[in-house]
């Protein structure tokens, strides 16, 4: 039914990492540089980011795009085009046991869609809009995610999902009972937040260090969302709620305690100076400024976010027949495509250069 | 004179049956020198290889220097086929 499954008939047996990780190798070779998105960032207009690009492996994506106008929209959907045939290639040459935790990993974007689709269904957006906001680079590719997009309401999207047996029906389901029960859908987004956490957190409970390396990855992603949560709540000062129901299990550094302390602090100050003794306090630390200028969270959970990005695309630094070598590749290629996204758009709206250099992820 | 002679014969049989043993062990090490370099040899080749094929799909243009890693293990034959000569020699 997926493309996954189609991936997993092709796929190379055993755990020889050997050719795929020199195609993958290959491919990392071939992402831009630092000098490459300068020169983006110094042409004239967006014309001229266009006829950079065309002479890249971007073409065949642009030149499908591109008949429909010369925008920004279209180049931003080239882009994404490019990302998901490049992560579904990526998932073809994997033999078995890169496959099985990999496509763990990339459950957060079925997560991200299926989450995109909900919030669209809710606030009554367009499937041309909603399909926009998705990346089907998970389990759920862009024929599932638009049929589950034109579905009447958020009721029919858990209905769908459960007539197709995928893996977060249940979650769909328990999440629209508590959604209609209070309205707020923030609840059926922490059903649909806790179910992947616990089911990756399953699947990558295997012995061996490229386990162990995946692992690292999801309990990073965990506490990203766990901390964000947190300085949400302590944020927003509510009272007469219960932050552990916010919880999720499965964090690398962020355990439960540590959550339930950090959600008793009285203000973000608080809460960064007992972060400091984590993987995340410098990096939280260091946002500390912007955030006390922006006064918006985004801020750190953009910090987090370029951390998560550092960490896995290192990870691809240690064993060359490890399955850290498609794991960095794919948060790489995730990178450069975020960042061509920014040149673009900060093109198409006379963006300055130094304010675009300033908005780049990770170069 | 014939225990003298006795004993002259029994001590050629003997240096008969060590000739014989010395002759099929140094056939089994020169083997065995052979055909565990070559074993060694095709895995290693059969790793550089798959390795190779994943590198020339996508970047064709480093195509001598996989040639030439695919070949560097031949060394490996060569030296257990030298070794072999030694030995049986």
């Amino acid at each position: 039914m997926t493309p996954v499954s189609t991936a997993e008939s092709r796929r190379p047996a055993g755990k020889d990492y050997g050719y795929c990780n020199a195609r993958v190798r290959g491919m990392k070779s071939r992402l831009f540089d630092a000098a490459y998105l300068e020169r983006l960032m110094g042409a004239a207009d967006l014309s001229g980011v266009i006829h950079e690009l065309v002479q890249t492996e971007y073409n065949p994506d642009l030149e499908q795009t591109l008949i429909h106008g010369r925008t920004a929209a279209q180049v931003d959907e080239a882009l994404k085009l490019n990302l998901v045939r490049t992560y579904r290639k990526v998932l073809r040459l994997l033999n078995e046991d890169a496959f099985f935790l990999v496509t763990t990993l990339l459950g957060r974007w079925d997560l991200f869609n299926l989450k995109s689709i909900v919030r669209g269904k809710h606030v009554h957006l367009t499937v041309g809009e909603i399909h926009d906001g998705l990346l089907p680079v998970g389990a759920l590719n862009a024929v599932e995610l638009d049929a589950l997009a034109a579905v009447e309401d958020i009721r029919a999207v858990a209905d769908t999902a459960a007539t197709w047996g995928l893996e977060y029906a249940p979650a769909l389901r328990a999440g629209y009972i508590a959604f209609a029960r209070s309205g707020d859908l923030p609840e059926l987004e922490l059903e649909l937040d806790g179910h992947y956490a616990r089911w990756a957190s399953e699947r990558l409970r295997k012995r061996g260090e490229n386990a162990a390396l995946a692992r690292r990855i999801l309990g990073m992603q965990v506490d990203t969302v766990n901390l964000i949560t947190v300085l949400r709540l302590v944020k927003a000062d509510l009272e007469g709620v219960d932050p552990m129901t916010f919880f999720l299990e499965g964090g690398w550094s962020i355990h439960r305690d540590l959550f339930e302390q950090l959600a008793k602090t009285s203000d973000v100050d608080e809460l960064l100076d007992r972060v400091k003794g984590t993987p995340y306090g410098k990096t939280l630390e260091d946002s500390a400024i912007a955030y006390l200028e922006e006064n918006s969270l985004a801020v750190f959970e953009r910090s987090l976010e370029t951390l998560l990005t550092r960490r896995a695309v290192a990870s691809g630094i240690g064993d060359p027949l490890g399955v850290g070598v498609v794991v960095s590749y794919l948060w790489a290629k995730l990178n450069e495509v975020t960042n061509l996204r920014i040149v673009v758009k900060g093109k198409a709206i006379g963006m300055p250069e130094s304010r675009m250099r300033k908005e780049l992820i990770l170069v | 004179m014939a225990i003298a002679e006795e004993a002259a014969a029994e001590g050629a049989a003997a240096g008969g049956d060590v000739a014989w043993q010395a002759t099929v062990g140094k056939a089994l090490a020169a083997g065995l020198a052979m055909g565990l370099s070559a074993i060694g040899a095709g895995y290693a080749q059969a790793k550089i290889g798959s390795a190779g094929a994943g590198t020339l799909a996508e970047r064709p243009e480093v195509s001598i220097w996989i040639i030439t890693l695919q070949a560097l293990p031949e060394v490996i034959v060569l030296l257990g086929f030298v070794s072999a000569i030694m030995i049986s020699g």
